[in-house]
């Protein structure tokens, strides 16, 4: 009998243990569809998404590709270094691929953040808040949203329309008038529910690198300007009733210090932008001083951090900053350096290299190295040639693991507000009366001119306000989209040696649909030309 | 449909349980009837083993009535028998089994012969063992005694060179666990071991190798093909690697010491230039060195000061003692192996003790085992020193006149930073300290119908600590940066099984059921980093006095807890019919809320058989044949090693890198979505089909066996598969995607080649082939054509690949600019993608595929002689058809920067004016093939005529004593596993040679 027992304890045993198969463990240390968006500041930082994609890849990436391909910058090789894989070189000469990492990259970055906006549109459609502050959210994801079609359209023309989420089938692509009118129309339907800039700073604070109704009425200003090139149609009188609806709004105001609006403290306090990325040295992605910068100077500026010795300007583009007493020459670095008074001008004393008496002297010409791609060499002589950009003046918080500038980048500001619409005036649209003031081209040009300290203009060209919009917006973004506009962005500026050419194609003028994502969605046509 | 069929097999299962119930019920009624009165006799006896020496523990049944006893710790048994009984019989593991017929006589001496084939020849197989006779799948067992010696740390290295198709690879990293591949990649997952085989220590699935000091190890079986480990179902896909460790057996009263001191040293360094040789070779070339700062007329070898001679020891106490009814025993284990590398160590000591009772007529049995391993690692920033020994300029010293490290930070190239700073200013301390509890219930229910219950519980705590001084030049000005982490990962896993083991005449029958239960909860616990401390005194010990100046130099590890469940029912079947034809099923039904809500669950089935055609008639017309047996299986088991808990679902986090934006004035945690979810997201399964051919001949003189296998794993997991972001926000998607394939064939002959009077040779060759090839990437919803891997970096190489992974080509192909000599100006030239010829740079299209990194034949062959009280063993080993790419010695190759860094003598052969010398191209993808004297060990034993020591051996070792090779780098044998093998990219811990002397005593 006692072997029955034994028997019948094993068995309810054995059944009793295997009857769990539950496969179901909660998750206790991360953020699920179960737990999470609950709480409004679950949905503010659900929002922060829009915003850290946009400032993870605008000021480096994304910029490259507007800079790097003009006259306006260059990163050459030295020596080898900062050859990688050609890909700077190949901005230069208009030779970029479909499997270019930029073209991929910022792609990814572009409809990541669509897709992103849709998600949280239909997040926001589902949410129990009240209607008006949906109403609120709503036209702040859109405006965002347009904001990445914008960059879209511009980089690759024609590209996909996607406004839900799940997408369920793959979507195709759509002609660039249609995107263009797409985002037009966007743009329109939530402005009059932004907020605008008001005269506290409180409410300012709160709006600051979050759209407003100025900044759909400059990206509107942007896309009117460019419309001859993005839909065929020329739309110059409807740039200046943009720019006018910017200025309504008289909190918006040029500030007296150029050098101020792009310093490393610059924020909500600057009147003149409309819309900026913030950084900080915890929001990464502007390495303006990286890049951008002459690493032996570091000390002699106040921070010790090891730098590249990458990215300068070309000579023929420095040579438009020639206007006596402007103070936009000083965000160049060229010649003989000295350390900075801190104040936007320089002591008389030497800035040496490190450990010597040497002084640093930087020379405008890029004379590259006869055999090798786009190349400098890399002597000491080598490295100083270029001329280096400190507008974005170098922040001396930044620390070697991150080496990062917590300068804001401006994407829209009142100058280039002034700027398009003397442009369009230049092109035939009908100067306006603002708050009592007949605004005409010159008029215009002679408001940034007076802050800068720079001589006035009389009958200004268009070919003048490009170069007047070189030295006001130089290293904004927005070299490649103006020199398209123009039609030069074919003109090539030869470097001495160079055994390489330029690519004139005008295809070049939209970068190619990377083929990363062709391969992954067959309805996606490639641009002409690639 | 899959619910369906899983319903049917949980029915199954019922069925197999209620099936054995019912045999049991009727078996025990049987014995019931049988058992009517009859007269009474005692026999009493003594069983003896072949020297004459008591064997407790000898099992005497009566025969046919069944009852019967054991004898006791002097041999003797006493047991009561009717006048139906007309024989008994005696039976023990590992002694051939004898039947002695009663008569008149009252009392017996009774001799068992020890059957050495069964001896050698018992094969774990998961939950349960078999004869190697048996045996249907592909197993190899490796014995203590011919495991490697060294100062080796786990498992896989005892066996490194003895396992056919076992690649193990294994650099001079005291901290370095092998990487071991066993029969080609079969996924691409790198993650979490997910290429690696799995462990089963004495019956415990998933427990650390850290818990085994190799001295305690008693035999270790590789179980290759699915047929085999499909019993272990979801992890077996890589195969399984069951470690058994010592037991006290019956009557014996054990105590040994095993202990070895050793000496390592460098095997080999890269040639570089004196400072001296630097200083000509510029001058030569018209160049000079920056003085004082690049050149103070030092010679400095930087290999040198890094580099130091290790001494190692060990030292293994391991005693117990075993009785009818109880086994106990312990073991102390400590080593310590200090690197080659200054500041490299690593310390363990590990503790076991178990304690098994049987009660009830040996019916229940109870045991428990604890085993806690400590182990601390020492280790230098490696990423850094590695390079730097290298790339630094032998023309400075590392001291300044005031005795502080010479640093010129602002020099650009590859060796800014002094290496011997480095070492000394910068350090890290891992403190593990590892507990397994386990505990085993045994309830022989009936006779052949056995219950086992097991539980094990593992803690493991692991204490990282990192410190960066104020002095280091990888935290220059931060007043020292320390990192602490402190994570308990803890696993528990119950099992409980029914075995029904039976003979009935010539049927022979074996049945198991069994279910699982494992919960894996690990990462609990966090990690700080922190700055700017008053002095370096207290290292990482007090955090709370530092001083970050911002919040940007705090930091938080982002390591979230993971809890995994597995769940798991499995069945078995093993039937043979006259030990001539042997069938095994086995079905293990694997459940893992690793994957998405609708594929949580998978079937891994095999089935496999045997013929031993040496005991058919026909066979005995061929005496040179002695053994001969057939083999055929095929079996499909899972892979689900290398996944977290979240792997399927939607995460929203603060993705690493941009994670913030400015809210409302504030700086602000943006927290979004940062994998998309796969519901979908399922097992991969690995389909092997193998054949084998086990032979013997001459009386066994020499046997072997030959394996042949297709593996194949369907529905690949790759965690970065890339989607249209037109489709998603997160531009990888984890998805099962694609196959891979290994085909192989493996060879293993083992010999006498001599056995004359005192002198005895056996040797043993192992040989195996396999070929892996990724056969597609891509399923119904997504299609890639290849990926691409391996980003070195290198000199104006940001962004570059050199690997691929495309389908037609193995795991591991290389995408490299394909080098077409220098021209006229001595420069280096490539072939572009369009065929012409370029002296410049070209660009990653112009990449074109080059070779792989996977072996095409890997051997072993290892001797063992004995003469008198002498042995020697030594052991050979290879591999051939492998490519390595030696981006090292292309950084290396540099003469334009040797201004800045440090050349190696090959690059005295170059041009100075060479300005593409260093592009990591098809230059320097070199062949991999080599052969090394792994090993080789003298031993004399002496076996002393007092009673109280049984033997003492004494033996000197030495290890990669030689290695023929082409390979131009420190060391052939590069890291194979993970998604990019064969790489040697300024990362290669100096592999070293040793020589030990030990001892190993028994009492």
């Amino acid at each position: 009998m006692k072997n029955i027992y034994v028997l019948l304890i094993a068995v309810v045993i054995t059944l009793t243990i295997s009857s769990c198969k539950k496969l179901d463990v909660p998750v206790e240390s991360q953020y699920v569809t179960a737990n999470f968006p609950v709480t409004s500041s679950d949905y503010a930082a659900l929002f922060g998404t829009m915003y850290t994609n946009l400032s993870s890849n605008y000021a480096i990436t994304y910029w490259r590709m507007q800079e790097l391909s003009t006259d306006e910058a260059i990163i050459p090789a030295r020596d080898g270094n900062f050859d990688d894989g050609g890909q700077y070189r190949q901005m230069h000469y208009h030779t970029w691929t479909y499997d270019h990492p930029y073209v991929t990259g910022i792609w990814q970055w572009g409809f990541g953040g669509i897709n992103n906006c849709n998600r949280l549109i239909s997040l926001t459609n589902a949410s129990q808040a009240p209607a008006a502050s949906k109403a609120a959210s709503l036209a702040e994801v859109k405006a965002m949203r347009a904001l990445y079609y914008f960059f879209m359209m511009d980089t690759y023309g024609n590209v996909p329309i996607i406004s839900d989420f799940p997408v369920s089938t793959l979507p195709t692509t759509q002609p660039r008038a249609k995107v263009f009118q797409f985002i037009e129309t966007e743009l329109l339907s939530i402005a009059q529910q932004l907020p605008s800039k008001t005269a506290v700073s409180a409410t300012n604070i709160l709006q600051y690198g979050r759209p407003t109704k100025a900044a759909v009425f400059a990206l509107l200003e942007k896309m009117y300007l460019n419309s001859e090139v993005y839909t065929g149609t020329a739309r110059y009188n409807d740039v200046v009733a943009m720019a006018d609806s910017v200025q309504k709004n008289t909190n918006y105001s040029l500030d007296a210090r150029f050098r101020d609006i792009f310093l490393p403290t610059n924020g909500p306090q600057i009147n003149e932008t409309i819309f900026a990325v913030p950084y900080d040295q915890q929001i990464p992605g502007n390495q303006f001083t990286r890049f951008g910068f002459f690493a032996a100077l570091a000390p002699s500026y106040g921070f010790n951090v090891g730098l590249s010795i990458a990215m300068s300007t070309t000579p023929e583009f420095y040579n438009r900053f020639n206007l006596t007493g402007d103070v936009r020459n000083n965000t160049w670095l060229n010649g003989p350096q000295f350390i900075p008074d801190g104040n936007g001008g320089f002591t008389n004393q030497p800035a040496n290299y490190p450990g010597t008496t040497t002084q640093i002297v930087i020379t405008p010409n890029l004379i590259l190295i006869p055999t090798k791609p786009m190349d400098l060499g890399n002597t000491t002589a080598s490295q100083a040639e270029g001329v280096r950009s400190i507008k974005y003046y170098p922040d001396v918080t930044t620390i070697q693991a991150t080496r990062l500038n917590g300068n804001d980048v401006p994407v829209f500001r009142l100058a280039d507000v002034y700027l398009m619409k003397a442009e369009a005036i230049l092109r035939g649209a009908t100067p306006t009366v603002v708050n009592g003031t007949l605004q005409t081209a010159d008029y215009l040009v002679n408001r940034l001119r007076a802050r800068a300290n720079a001589p006035a203009v009389s009958g200004i060209t268009l070919d003048l306000l490009l170069d007047e919009r070189a030295r006001e917006l130089s290293w904004e973004g927005w070299r490649r989209n103006d020199l398209i506009r123009y039609g030069l962005f074919e003109k090539d500026y030869p470097l001495p040696n160079d055994n390489l050419t330029m690519n004139k194609d005008i295809t070049r003028r939209i970068f190619p649909v990377p083929i990363s994502e062709i391969k992954l969605n067959p309805n996606l046509a490639q641009n002409p030309g690639y | 449909m899959e619910k369906n069929y899983k319903n049917v097999f949980k029915q199954v299962l019922k069925n197999v349980s209620q099936l054995c119930l019912l045999l049991c019920l009727l078996l025990m009624s049987t014995n019931r009837l049988l058992a009517h009165q009859q007269p009474v006799k005692t026999i009493k006896g003594t069983v003896t083993d072949e020297k004459r020496l008591p064997l407790p523990g000898v099992s005497v049944t009566t025969r046919p009535s069944g009852s019967g006893t054991t004898t006791d710790i002097n041999g003797n048994f006493t047991i009561r028998t009717t006048s139906a009984t007309d024989s008994l019989r005696f039976t023990m593991t590992g002694y051939t089994a004898q039947s002695f017929a009663i008569g008149s006589s009252s009392t017996l001496k009774i001799t068992l012969q020890p059957d050495v084939r069964q001896l050698k020849d018992v094969v774990v197989i998961g939950y349960g063992t078999s004869s190697k006779r048996d045996i249907t799948g592909s197993i190899t067992t490796v014995k203590a005694d011919e495991f490697n010696s060294g100062v080796l740390t786990t498992p896989a290295e005892l066996l490194q060179g003895k396992v056919a198709g076992l690649n193990v690879t294994k650099s001079g990293d005291p901290n370095q666990a092998p990487s071991v591949i066993l029969r080609g990649p079969s996924t691409i997952r790198s993650t979490g071991g997910a290429m690696e085989p799995f462990y089963v220590i004495d019956g415990v699935p998933g427990a650390s190798i850290d818990l085994l000091a190799p001295a305690d190890i008693e035999s270790i079986d590789v179980l290759k093909d699915a047929s085999a480990t499909a019993i272990y179902g979801s992890r077996a896909a890589n195969g399984v690697i069951i470690i058994t460790t010592r037991k006290s057996k019956v009557g014996q009263n054990r105590l040994s010491y095993n202990a070895y001191a050793a000496t390592e040293k460098v095997s080999k360094q890269i040639d570089m230039l004196s400072g001296d040789e630097l200083r000509q070779y510029l001058k030569s070339n018209g160049q000079t060195l920056i003085p004082v700062l690049n050149d103070d007329g030092s010679n400095t070898n930087w290999q040198n000061l890094a580099e130091r001679r290790g001494y190692s020891q060990s030292h293994n106490i391991s005693y117990g003692g075993a009785t009818v009814n109880a086994d106990y025993g312990a073991s102390v284990n400590y080593l310590k192996n200090n690197g080659v590398l200054k500041n490299t160590s690593l310390e363990r000591t590990i503790l076991k003790g178990y304690i098994n009772q049987r009660f009830f007529d040996n019916r229940l049995k109870l045991g428990i085992t604890l085993t806690n391993s400590h182990t601390v690692n020492k280790d230098i920033i490696q990423q850094y020193v590695l390079p730097g020994i290298l790339f630094y300029l032998p023309t400075v010293s590392p001291f300044n006149a005031d005795g502080s490290y010479k640093e010129f930070y602002s020099r650009t190239g590859s060796g800014t930073l002094n290496p011997l700073s480095l070492i000394d200013n910068n350090f890290s301390n891992n403190d593990n300290n590892k507990t397994l509890i386990n505990g085993i219930a045994q309830v022989d229910i009936l006779k052949g119908l056995k219950f086992t219950l097991t539980g094990s519980t593992q803690k493991d705590q692991n204490n990282y600590n990192r410190y960066f001084n104020s002095a280091s030049g990888l935290a220059v000005n931060f007043g020292g940066q320390a990192n602490r982490t402190s994570y308990l990962n803890t696993s528990t896993v119950v099992e409980s099984y029914l075995n029904y083991d039976r003979e009935f005449g010539l049927h022979s029958l074996k049945l198991l059921a069994g279910y699982s239960y494992q919960q894996d909860r690990t990462n609990d616990g966090f990690g700080v980093t922190t700055q700017g401390f008053s002095n370096d005194n207290l290292t990482y010990n007090n955090l709370y006095l530092s001083n970050p100046t911002s919040l940007s130099q705090i930091g938080f590890d982002n390591n979230p807890i993971s809890t995994l469940r597995l769940i798991s029912y499995y069945g078995r079947v093993q039937y043979s019919y006259n030990s001539k034809y042997l069938l095994q099923a086995s079905i293990r039904d694997d459940g893992s809320s690793a994957f998405g809500i609708n594929h949580r669950w998978g079937y891994f089935p095999a089935v496999s058989a045997g013929w031993r055609i040496i005991d058919e008639k026909f066979m005995q017309s061929v005496p040179a044949i002695s053994d001969l047996k057939l083999r055929a299986g095929y079996g499909v088991s899972g892979n689900s090693t290398g996944f977290n808990a979240f792997s399927s679902l939607l995460i929203y986090g603060t993705p690493a890198g941009n994670a913030k934006f400015l809210y409302n004035g504030n700086i602000t945690n943006a927290i979004g979505p940062v994998r998309n979810d796969n519901p979908d997201l399922k097992w991969e399964s690995t389909a092997t089909t193998n054949i084998g051919l086990d032979f013997g001949l001459f009386k066994d003189r020499i046997t072997g066996s030959v394996d042949y296998y297709i593996k194949k794993t369907s529905d690949l997991i790759y965690d970065q598969y890339p989607v249209s972001t037109t489709q998603y926000f997160v531009p990888t998607y984890t998805a099962n995607v694609g196959s891979i394939k290994n085909t192989g064939i493996e060879l293993v002959l083992n010999a006498t080649a001599v056995a004359s009077g005192s002198f005895r040779w056996k040797t043993s060759i192992n040989v195996a082939h396999n070929k892996n090839v990724i056969e597609n990437l891509s399923n119904d919803k997504f299609t890639l054509n290849f990926f691409q891997t391996a980003q070195l970096g290198g000199k104006g190489q940001s962004g570059n690949y050199s690997q691929i992974v495309q389908p037609g080509y193995a795991l591991g192909t290389f995408n490299l600019w394909h080098y077409l000599g220098k021209n006229a100006a001595g420069v280096s030239t490539y072939q572009k993608a369009d065929g012409t010829t370029t002296a410049t740079q070209p660009l990653t299209t112009d990449a074109m595929i080059a070779g792989n990194a996977q072996p095409s034949l890997i051997y072993g062959w290892s001797n063992t002689f004995n003469y008198k009280k002498f042995d020697l063993t030594f052991l050979l080993r290879g591999v051939l058809g492998n490519k390595i790419l030696n981006a090292t010695l292309a950084g290396l190759n540099n003469p334009v920067d040797s201004k800045i860094q440090n050349i190696p003598r090959f690059t005295l052969g170059e041009a100075y004016t060479d300005i593409n010398a260093y592009l990591i191209s098809d230059r320097f993808l070199e062949s991999g093939s080599y052969l090394r004297l792994d090993n080789a060990t003298l031993g004399y034993t002496i076996k002393p005529t007092v009673p109280a020591i049984k033997s003492i051996r004494l033996y000197l070792s030495g290890s990669n004593i030689f290695v023929i090779t082409k390979y131009r780098g420190v060391d052939p044998e590069i890291n194979i596993g993970g998604l990019t093998p064969g790489i040697d990219n300024n990362n290669f811990y100096p592999k070293t040679r040793t020589f030990i002397a030990g001892i190993s005593a028994s009492f």
